[in-house]
C-alpha cells in the first residue's frame, strides 16, 4: 500500500568465513544459534525493534535470527517487536519495552536513529543501541550505533558476477538512491570489473523496498537487455531470485540465506551475522562496562578490523575454483590496513572524478557518494 | 522497445485486469467495492498456501478465487444484507485482510511456488510486433483475453447480465418484476470477488511465485479507479488495466536501456493519468449506473 | 460488538495468544501503564484532525478518502516552511505559519478534488484515493532530492526543524500542546457545523442538492468549500504532527493514519463529537499493538484485525445505516 522506505539493507547466506569474526565462536550457518560464547553474570532482558516483518527472508529476518541466538544465552531474556514504522511509533515500542523491564534495546533500522537517541537521553537506565548509522556528535553514556562496511562483501559478490557473466552485462535492482545503495552498486561494479574489464552494470530502481510486481518487471526488462547475472538491494529478495532462476540465469544474493531458493542460479551473496556482535554488547552491558566502551560510539565493522558483520556467503557451483580463489585473495587484500574497495582513480559516469588517483575513499566519503561510476548503465533520479 | 513495453504491460496488467473486471461486475450491480485491495490480498495468500500444498500453480489460482469469494462474502454481508456504507465497509474489509494476511502469511513469506510458465502460441507468436506483444505469455494472460469478450457478452447479451445491470440502475424495478435485487447484488459481489481473488493469486503464484506482506501495494484501489475511468464499459476497463501495466513497465524498460528518468514522476504518472482520464470521462457526462453506491433499502 | 471482540479473541487464540495473554497485555500494558494515555493522546493529534477532514465534507454529501494525502501534504508544507524559517522567527509565529501553510496545502489538495467533482463530476471517493498516491510521490521526491538532509548520510529525511519551531510540551508530560490545539479545532468545527448559518447551508446541500440549488444556495461553492475545509483540517493534523512531535519529515510520518481516521469518521455517522472520540479510541487501539506484541506475542499487524472486527461490528451489526 504505502511505500515504506528504509527497510534497509541486507544480507544473504551465512557461513564459510564466520570464523574470521574475531569475537565469535559461532561457526557455521547463521540462524542455528545456541553456541554463542557469552558469559552473562547478571541476568538481563534485551529488546529488539524491527522495521519490517521478522519473516521477510531479508534484513529483518537476519535480526530476528540474531535475537533467537541471543535468547539461547543463559541469563538473557529476549523480546522482539517487528513492523514498527519509522515514526514516533518506535518511541512507544521502546517505552513499552522499558516498562516491562527491558534493559538493552536494539533499534535495528537506520530511520530509528533520532528516536533511539532521544529515548536514550530520557531513559538513562536503559542502554540503547542503534543499528545502521554513521553519526557524528556526542553520545549519551547509554547510547551507541553500529554497522558494517556493506560494500566490502558486495564488491566480492560483484567479482563472482563479473566472472560468470557471458553477455558482459550484469544487473542491479535497487529501491531508492540512498547512499548505501549507491555505494553497493559502485562496489559491485568495481568488483565485477576487476575480473572482467568489459562488464557493464545495468541498474533499475523499484521505488519500493518490497514490491514484487515491480521487482519481477525489473528482472524482465533487464533480461530483455541480455543481462545474465543479477543482484539487488531490496527488502524482500525472493521474487528477484525466483525470476532469475526461472530464466536460467544467475544471482548474487544480498539479504538472507537464499541458497536453497536459488539452487543452480546461486553464485554467492552477503549475510549479516549480528549475533556475535550483539552478544558482546549485551555482555558488556551486563558487567556494567558499556559506558566508555567501543560500543558507546560509532562502531563500524570492516574487513580490515576482521569484524565486518556483513560476510561473504557460500559459493554456488557456477563459481569455479579459480574464481573462488581470486575472490578469497581479494578478501585477503581488503583485510589489509589501508586497502579499500574504492581506490582511485574512480570516475563518475559523467567523467568527473569521484576518487582521485592514489587516494582511498574513507567510509565517511563512501557514504557521501552521489554518483554512479563509469561502466554503470542507468541513472540516479536527479532533479 | 515499444514492443517490450507493450508485452510487459500486458503481463503486468493482467494482475490488474481480473480485479478490474470483478469490480466492473460489482459496480454494474450498483456497489463500489473498495475492499478489492483486501480481496486481492486474500487471493494472493490463499494462492500461495494452496500452491505450496499441492505443488501446482493452478490449484493456487483456484484457491485464490475461492478466497476472493470468501472475502467478498464478508463485504456483501455488511453492505447488502446489513446496509453498511459501501466505501467504509470496503476499507474495513481491506484493513481486516491486511491484518489477517500479514499474520497468517508470516510462515509463508519468501517460499517459492513454481509460477506459470509462458506458453507462446504457435504461428501467432511469429506475427511481427503483435505476436510478441500478445502471444508470448502464460496461459492466464490468454485467459484474460478470453474473459474480456465473455464478460461483455454476459453483461449485454444474457438475461442474468441484464438483471445485474438492472439492479445497478433500478433495483426497485427488479424487485417489482419478481426477481430479488438483493440476491442479484449479493451474487454479483461474489462473482466479482472470485475475479478479484484470481487477480491476487495471479500476482502471487502466477507471476512472482511467492507471498510477501502487503504485496498488492494499492493495485486493488487502482482497479476501482480503472472501472470508473472506463465509464463502466468492459473493453475500456481492460484497456485501462493494460495501460496501467504498461506505465509500470515503461519505468523499468526505460531504465534498463539507460535512459535518464525521474523515478518519482514516473511513479506518480499512472495515478496522474488515471486521474486525468477519469476527469475527462466524467466531464463527458457518461451515464453511471443510476443506483451506484446507493444502498438497497435496509432490511 | 461482543461478537466482534469474541471473533478477535478467537483469532488471537489461533495465533497462540490465549485470552489470559490478552488480559495480561491489557492489564499490564494498558490499564496499569501510566504512559499509555500520553501515547494515545500523541497519536490522536493527526487521527482526530484527519477524522474531522471526513466529517465536514460528509455533511455536504461528499466522501473524502484522501485524508492520508492531505496529512502528508500538510506535513510537507509545514516542513518546507519550518526549515526555511529556521530560528529566525519567535516560536509562536512560526507555529502559526506552519499550521496555516499546512491548512492551505491540505485544503488545496482536498479542494482540488472537490472542484473536479463540481466542475467535471469526477467522483471524489476515487479522485481522493488517487490523490493519496500522488501526494506520497511528491513527498518522496522532495525527501530523496531537493529537501534531503545533507547531514543524513543520504537517507530520505528533511533537515530537522529548529527547536524554537517545535511546540512546547504540556508541563509534566510528553504530550505537546498540539493536543489542545486539536481540541480547539474540534470545538470550532462542531460550532461551525451545528451552530452557524454556513453549517446549515452545508447540511442542506448534502441533504438535497437539487432543492438547495433551487432555493438559491451556491451549492458548487459550498461543496468545494466543505471538502477544502476538511482537507485543511487534515493538513493541520499533518503540520501539528510535525511541529508537535516528529520535528523532521520522513517517509513514514503518517503511514496509514488517514485510513484509520476515515473509518473512525464514517462510523461516527457524521457526528463531530463521536468522530473525535472514535479517533481517540482507534488511537488507543493502534498504540495497544505494542503490549499485544510484546506481552501476548501477537503479530504487529494483528491490531488491524482487531480494528477490522470492531468496525465490522459497528458498521454492520447496528440496525441503522451508516451515514
Amino acid at each position: 500500500m504505502i511505500p515504506n522506505p528504509q527497510r534497509k539493507t541486507t544480507a544473504a547466506v551465512g557461513a564459510a568465513l564466520t570464523a574470521m569474526f574475531v569475537l565469535s565462536a559461532c561457526g557455521g550457518d547463521d540462524g542455528d544459534g545456541g553456541d554463542l560464547d557469552a558469559d552473562i553474570e547478571n541476568p538481563l532482558s534485551v529488546g529488539l525493534v524491527m522495521v519490517g516483518s521478522e519473516q521477510d527472508a531479508g534484513y529483518n529476518q537476519a535480526v530476528a535470527d540474531a535475537a533467537a541466538e541471543l535468547d539461547e544465552i543463559e541469563g538473557v531474556d529476549v523480546v522482539t517487536a517487528d513492523q514498527i514504522p519509522e515514526n514516533n511509533s518506535v518511541t512507544d515500542t521502546m517505552q513499552s519495552m522499558a516498562d516491562q523491564g527491558v534493559e538493552v534495546i536494539f533499534a535495528t533500522s537506520y530511520g530509528y536513529f533520532d528516536y533511539a537517541l532521544d529515548f536514550a537521553e530520557e531513559n538513562p537506565e536503559v542502554t540503547v543501541l542503534h543499528q545502521g548509522g554513521f553519526h557524528s556528535g556526542d553520545f549519551p553514556e547509554n547510547f551507541g550505533t553500529y554497522w558494517g562496511a556493506a560494500y566490502e562483501p558486495v564488491s566480492l559478490g560483484g567479482m563472482a558476477a563479473g566472472g560468470v557473466t557471458e553477455s558482459d552485462r550484469i544487473g542491479f535492482v535497487y529501491a531508492f538512491p540512498v547512499a548505501q545503495s549507491i555505494a553497493n552498486i559502485n562496489g559491485f561494479h568495481l568488483g565485477a570489473q576487476q575480473v572482467n574489464p568489459d562488464v557493464s552494470t545495468h541498474v533499475i530502481n523499484t521505488s519500493d523496498w518490497c514490491d514484487p510486481v515491480r521487482q519481477q518487471d525489473a528482472v524482465r526488462s533487464l533480461l530483455n537487455e541480455d543481462v545474465d547475472v543479477f543482484s539487488q538491494h531490496q527488502d524482500c529478495q525472493s521474487t528477484v531470485i525466483q525470476a532469475v532462476e526461472e530464466a536460467g540465469e544467475h544471482i548474487v544474493g544480498y539479504h538472507y540465506d537464499a541458497v536453497d531458493l536459488a539452487g543452480e542460479a546461486w553464485l554467492t551473496g552477503s549475510t549479516w551475522n549480528w549475533a556475535p556482535l550483539m552478544s558482546e554488547i549485551v555482555e558488556t552491558v551486563s558487567v556494567d562496562e558499556f559506558t566508555g566502551s567501543e560500543f558507546n560510539d560509532n562502531w563500524l565493522g570492516t574487513f580490515a578490523e576482521g569484524n565486518n558483520p556483513l560476510e561473504l556467503g557460500t559459493f554456488g557451483d557456477a563459481v569455479d575454483e579459480d574464481l573462488q580463489n581470486q575472490i578469497l585473495e581479494e578478501e585477503e587484500r581488503l583485510s589489509q590496513e589501508g586497502e579499500s574497495v574504492f581506490s582511485g582513480p574512480i570516475l563518475c559516469q559523467d567523467g568527473s572524478e569521484l576518487v582521485a588517483e592514489g587516494e582511498v575513499a574513507t567510509y565517511e566519503e563512501v557514504n557521501e557518494f552521489d554518483c554512479l561510476i563509469e561502466g554503470v548503465v542507468g541513472n540516479l533520479a536527479q532533479d | 522497445m515499444i514492443e517490450i513495453i507493450f508485452a510487459s504491460g500486458i503481463a503486468v496488467g493482467t494482475a490488474l485486469l481480473f480485479p478490474s473486471l470483478g469490480e466492473l461486475i460489482n459496480q454494474r450491480a450498483g456497489v463500489t467495492n473498495l475492499g478489492t485491495e483486501g480481496g486481492m490480498l486474500g487471493g494472493a495468500l490463499a494462492g500461495v498456501i494452496a500452491g505450496l500444498a499441492t505443488g501446482s500453480a493452478w490449484w493456487g489460482l483456484a484457491a485464490g478465487a475461492l478466497a476472493g469469494v470468501a472475502v467478498a462474502a464478508i463485504f456483501a454481508w455488511a453492505v447488502v444484507l446489513r446496509g453498511g456504507n459501501q466505501l467504509a465497509s470496503g476499507l474495513i474489509v481491506w484493513f481486516l485482510m491486511l491484518g489477517l494476511t500479514s499474520v497468517i502469511g508470516r510462515d509463508y513469506v519468501g517460499q517459492g511456488v513454481t509460477s506459470l510458465s509462458t506458453m507462446p502460441i504457435p504461428v501467432l507468436a511469429e506475427i511481427p510486433f503483435l505476436g510478441r506483444v500478445l502471444f508470448t505469455h502464460d496461459p492466464l494472460v490468454y485467459g484474460g483475453f478470453l474473459a474480456i469478450p465473455l464478460l461483455w457478452w454476459f453483461l449485454t447479451r444474457t438475461r442474468a447480465g441484464l438483471k445485474v445491470r438492472a439492479t445497478g440502475e433500478r433495483p426497485l424495478v427488479v424487485d417489482a418484476a419478481g426477481h430479488s435485487a438483493v440476491r442479484t447484488q449479493f451474487t454479483a459481489l461474489l462473482a466479482g470477488g472470485a475475479l478479484t481473488g484470481l487477480g491476487g493469486a495471479y500476482l502471487s503464484v502466477g507471476q512472482v511465485g511467492n507471498w510477501s506482506t502487503d504485496m498488492t501495494n494499492g493495485y486493488g484501489f487502482v482497479a476501482v479507479a480503472v472501472v470508473i475511468f472506463s465509464a463502466w464499459r468492459v473493453g475500456w476497463t481492460a484497456g485501462g488495466a493494460y495501460l496501467f501495466g504498461a506505465m509500470i513497465a515503461t519505468a523499468s524498460v526505460l531504465q534498463a536501456r539507460g535512459f535518464a528518468v525521474n523515478q518519482h514522476l514516473l511513479d506518480a504518472l499512472p495515478y496522474l493519468v488515471t486521474l486525468v482520464v477519469l476527469v475527462i470521462i466524467s466531464a463527458r457526462r457518461v451515464q453511471q449506473p443510476e443506483a451506484l453506491s446507493a444502498a438497497l433499502s435496509t432490511r | 460488538m461482543p461478537a466482534a471482540l469474541a471473533a478477535f479473541i478467537l483469532f488471537a487464540w489461533t495465533q497462540e495468544a490465549t485470552p489470559l495473554d490478552l488480559w495480561d497485555a491489557l492489564n499490564q500494558g494498558v490499564l496499569q501503564n501510566a504512559t499509555f494515555i500520553q501515547q494515545t493522546l500523541v497519536r490522536a493529534v493527526p487521527l482526530v484532525l484527519a477524522a474531522l477532514a471526513v466529517v465536514i465534507p460528509a455533511r455536504a454529501g461528499l466522501v473524502n478518502v484522501g485524508g492520508e494525502g492531505q496529512l502528508i501534504l500538510g506535513a510537507v508544507a509545514a516542513t518546507g516552511l519550518g526549515v526555511a524559517v529556521g530560528s529566525s522567527l519567535p516560536g509562536p509565529f512560526s507555529w502559526l505559519l506552519c499550521i496555516l501553510i499546512g491548512a492551505m496545502a491540505g485544503g488545496l489538495w482536498g479542494g482540488l478534488c472537490g472542484a473536479l467533482k463540481v466542475w467535471f463530476r469526477a467522483p471524489e471517493p476515487v479522485t481522493t484515493v488517487l490523490a493519496n498516491f500522488i501526494a506520497i510521490s511528491i513527498m518522496l521526491y522532495l525527501l530523496y532530492q531537493p529537501w534531503r538532509d545533507p547531514e543524513g548520510t543520504g537517507q530520505p529525511q528533511s533537515r530537522p526543524l529548529d527547536t524554537a519551531a517545535m511546540l512546547p510540551m504540556i508541563p509534566g508530560s510528553r504530550v505537546s500542546i498540539a493536543i489542545l490545539v486539536v481540541v480547539g479545532f474540534a470545538v470550532l468545527v462542531w460550532w461551525l457545523l451545528a451552530r452557524t448559518n454556513w453549517g446549515f447551508r452545508i447540511r442542506v446541500t448534502g441533504g438535497n442538492p437539487e432543492a438547495a440549488r433551487r432555493s438559491g444556495l451556491p451549492t458548487a461553492r459550498l461543496s468545494i468549500a466543505s471538502i477544502g475545509l476538511g482537507g485543511a483540517m487534515a493538513g493541520i493534523g499533518g503540520a501539528l504532527n510535525l511541529i508537535g512531535l516528529e520535528g523532521q519529515l520522513r517517509p513514514d510520518i503518517t503511514i496509514g493514519f488517514g485510513f484509520v481516521a476515515f473509518l473512525a469518521a464514517f462510523l461516527a455517522r457524521g457526528s463531530v463529537v463521536k468522530a473525535a472520540l472514535l479517533a481517540l479510541l482507534f488511537s488507543a487501539i493502534v498504540v495497544a499493538s505494542n503490549p499485544l506484541q510484546l506481552r501476548a506475542g501477537l503479530d504487529g499487524s494483528a491490531v488491524y484485525v482487531l480494528l477490522g472486527c470492531l468496525c465490522l461490528g459497528m458498521a454492520a451489526l447496528s440496525r441503522r445505516r451508516t451515514v
